[in-house]
């Protein structure tokens, strides 16, 4: 989903972003009269190379992987299938480490030196701003398959496209709409939210906060804690002592877990828990004491491997066998990221950059996730998926389009209560 | 008021948490005057191993640590004799960073046996707590509070009781004057890496349960447990439980009345005050140098 992790070192010091903001600014004075066409021309016989810089060392190394893995299956689907015009498709994959100074310097040196003919996006929004700021002085097409923190569209770059149906300020959509279905007996009174300052879950738990309060839902407590912290104890301990219905969390990874945790050893069991991106982790249900424990927590997905979109069996069953294990959000996302470059290559019948954006911005893309479409600053006009845990399944409750089940757990059960 | 309770309470468990982590480098801060960054590693793979029991044979996390306090004795003696000792016969000095490569490579090493996941146990009376009123007791906490007020006391009583606790002692006030007295502080330096890093099996498997951690996780635990090595006074194992429950209890009132966010400069600010007014830290052994001269 929209994730977003804090690097926990910069290998590189500033001064690399500086090199690579002059090369780029350099290499863009050299092709600046033909920036629409200079990538499309070069080598119009042997491969289509497609360059991307990734964090497959570091902190995230472990869910980037799979994140590469659904761009290596995209692409040898296409090769599978003839190629995009007739060309053999070439991955060209940098590492960044998850230093945001690296990926500017990747993605510059894949423009300048490597001369890659298109780009696809990296990991998160911290390493997908500077990548798409030197896609965008570049001329050059940037499809990101992460990277949903709503400042990333609004530095007024047309070339950008997110991958995924909805960003941080759509999140909540599904969800909100849900309450405010409810009969207001049934409505939760009062609300707690607490989310981790980072750009994809703090503004989105604050449109949480807007929407609900509109409802009549009554904020009984807000705190945003840094990224850093792993003791919610005292959090936990605050929040009960307010008793809210209903608890909101902005988490971005393991806090999701170590918050519910927190108010698992005070037995304190709000009746809706909502939160963003851990529910959809892996390790998830065991890191809170079972599946059981995770009934009834509602979270938002972009991709659900049961969703009925065309494709996404396909996509589950190629993916599956390719790499021995089902896929992750984070491959759907990439793999999300070549159809979408893949259609418009297919529609406009060039590698014309300016023409590829035009085009994604006047149509509709059919993919793995749902149909993407785009407004002027490429964010997706749709929302997310709202999934909630139901008995060891993370089922999708809402849209009715999208949904594996009817049923929805109006109050959470008891943590230890049997799935 | 049941707010202030509240933190209180929280405070004071966690703390005790603290010190029980704080507990090994004491002891080798303290007597030895090394400082063993080592140690937070060992407190993981305690907990990964407290965490492995647990999960595969099913036994209880504080259970587990007595059994895991034999392969972690074993190790701070290898790590000592084979490694330390040589290294602090070249230059005192280099023990901090021997001692850091060594947690380097035992991250790396828990990472391979592991994996980079998120682990946490779940004994039956994690999710439990019990009720004062309006006033919140979480069952795990007060647990691994208690397991922290045993392991004080029988350290404290070992202290004073035995000839060896006499001996660290000795050492650790006096140490020319130990040395002429018959303590030997190889011998000495064994038996303290030895205690020492049995000990975190006990805050490792506190941890277990109480957090999730991961192989990295020693970056965070390594930097508290200092803070409370410092905040007690160099040796006292008393002082660093003090330490402990006055970090924890900061840390909580400070989260409950001021902000989250100002709770994470706790540790740091509590250290500066302490050293510009009581630089021994607040529960130190008067300790003598004087007796070579």
């Amino acid at each position: 989903m929209n994730r977003q992790r804090s690097p926990r070192q910069f290998r590189l010091p500033v001064l690399a972003v500086g090199a690579a903001l002059i090369l780029t600014a350099v290499s863009a004075c050299g092709s600046a009269s033909s920036s629409g066409t200079s990538h499309a021309g070069s080598a119009s016989s042997g491969p289509i190379t497609i360059g991307m810089s990734l964090p497959m060392t570091g902190p995230v190394a472990d869910v980037s992987k799979s994140g590469y893995q659904g761009y290596e299956l995209w692409a040898s689907q296409v090769n599978a299938a003839g190629g995009l015009l007739g060309r053999r498709v070439k991955l060209d994959m940098l590492d960044d480490g998850f230093d945001p100074n690296q990926t500017a310097a990747d993605y510059t040196r894949l423009i300048s030196q490597d001369h890659v003919n298109l780009l696809l996006g990296t990991f998160s929004s911290l390493l997908n701003a500077p990548a798409s700021a030197i896609a965008a002085r570049q001329g050059m097409l940037y499809v990101e398959p992460s990277g949903g923190a709503a400042t990333l569209f609004t530095r007024g770059f047309t070339d950008l496209f997110f991958a995924q149906p909805g960003t941080t300020t759509s999140l909540p959509d599904q969800f909100v709409a849900w309450i405010a279905s409810l009969p207001a007996s049934e409505r939760p009174p009062t609300a707690a939210y607490v989310t981790q300052d980072d750009p994809s879950a703090s503004p989105a738990v604050a449109v949480f906060r807007t929407r609900l309060q509109a409802l009549g839902v009554k904020t009984v407590y807000y705190q945003v804690y840094d990224p850093s912290t792993t003791n919610f104890d005292s959090i936990a301990a605050a929040i009960a002592h307010t008793q809210p219905q209903m608890i909101i969390q902005g988490a971005v990874a393991d806090d999701g877990a170590q918050f519910v945790r927190s108010l698992q050893k005070l037995n304190y069991n709000p009746k809706i828990l909502f939160q963003t991106n851990a529910p959809t982790d892996e390790a998830y249900p065991s890191a809170i004491g079972g599946a059981a424990s995770a009934n009834g927590v509602f979270t938002a997905q972009s991709w659900s491997a049961t969703a009925t979109y065309p494709g996404n069996q396909g996509f589950v069953q190629a993916y599956t066998k390719m790499f021995g294990a089902p896929p992750t959000e984070d491959a759907a996302n990439s793999y999300t990221a070549g159809q979408v470059l893949q259609a418009a290559v297919k529609a406009v019948g060039s590698l014309d950059q300016s023409a590829l954006a035009k085009w994604l911005h006047d149509n509709t893309v059919s993919t793995i996730v749902g149909p993407l479409k785009w407004d002027k600053a490429g964010d997706p006009e749709g929302s997310l998926l709202l999934s909630q845990w139901q008995h060891g399944t993370l089922q999708i409750v809402a849209p009715a389009s999208a949904a594996t089940t009817k049923a929805v757990l109006l109050t959470k059960p008891a943590w230890d209560s049997s799935s | 008021m049941s707010e202030l309770l509240q933190a209180v309470i929280f405070g004071v468990l966690t703390g005790g948490v603290y010190a029980l982590m704080a507990t090994g480098l004491t002891l080798t801060f303290g007597v030895m005057k090394i400082v063993n960054l080592a140690q937070g590693a060992f407190l993981i793979l305690s907990a990964y191993l407290c965490w492995t029991l647990w999960a595969q044979l099913g036994i209880d996390p504080l259970l587990g640590s007595l059994i895991v306090t034999v392969p972690l004795a074993a190790l701070g003696i290898l790590i000592y004799r084979f490694i330390v000792e040589r290294v602090q016969r070249v230059d005192h000095r280099l023990t901090i960073v021997v001692t850091f490569a060594v947690a380097l490579v035992a991250e790396a090493v828990i990472a391979l046996v592991w994996g980079p996941n998120p682990a946490a146990a779940t004994p039956p009376y994690f999710n439990e707590a019990f009720q004062l009123g309006s006033v919140s007791v979480p069952r795990a906490q007060l647990y691994a509070f208690l397991l922290a007020v045993a392991v004080t006391a029988v350290l404290q009583l070992g202290l004073k009781r035995t000839w060896l606790g006499h001996a660290i002692t000795a050492a650790a006030e006096n140490p020319e004057g130990a040395r002429l007295i018959g303590v030997e502080p190889k011998k000495i330096g064994t038996w303290i890496f030895a205690i020492a890093t049995a000990t975190t099996a006990f805050g490792g498997a506190a941890l277990s349960f109480l957090y999730q951690f991961t192989p990295d996780s020693q970056d965070t635990w390594i930097g508290l447990t200092l803070s409370v090595v410092i905040l007690g006074g160099l040796g006292s194992v008393t002082g660093a439980f003090a330490a402990g429950v006055l970090l924890g209890l900061a840390e909580s009132v400070t989260s409950a009345y001021i902000s989250v966010r100002w709770a994470e400069a706790v540790p740091a600010l509590l250290i500066l005050l302490v050293l510009l007014i009581r630089p021994q830290g607040l529960f130190t052994l008067a300790a003598r140098q004087d007796a070579a001269a």
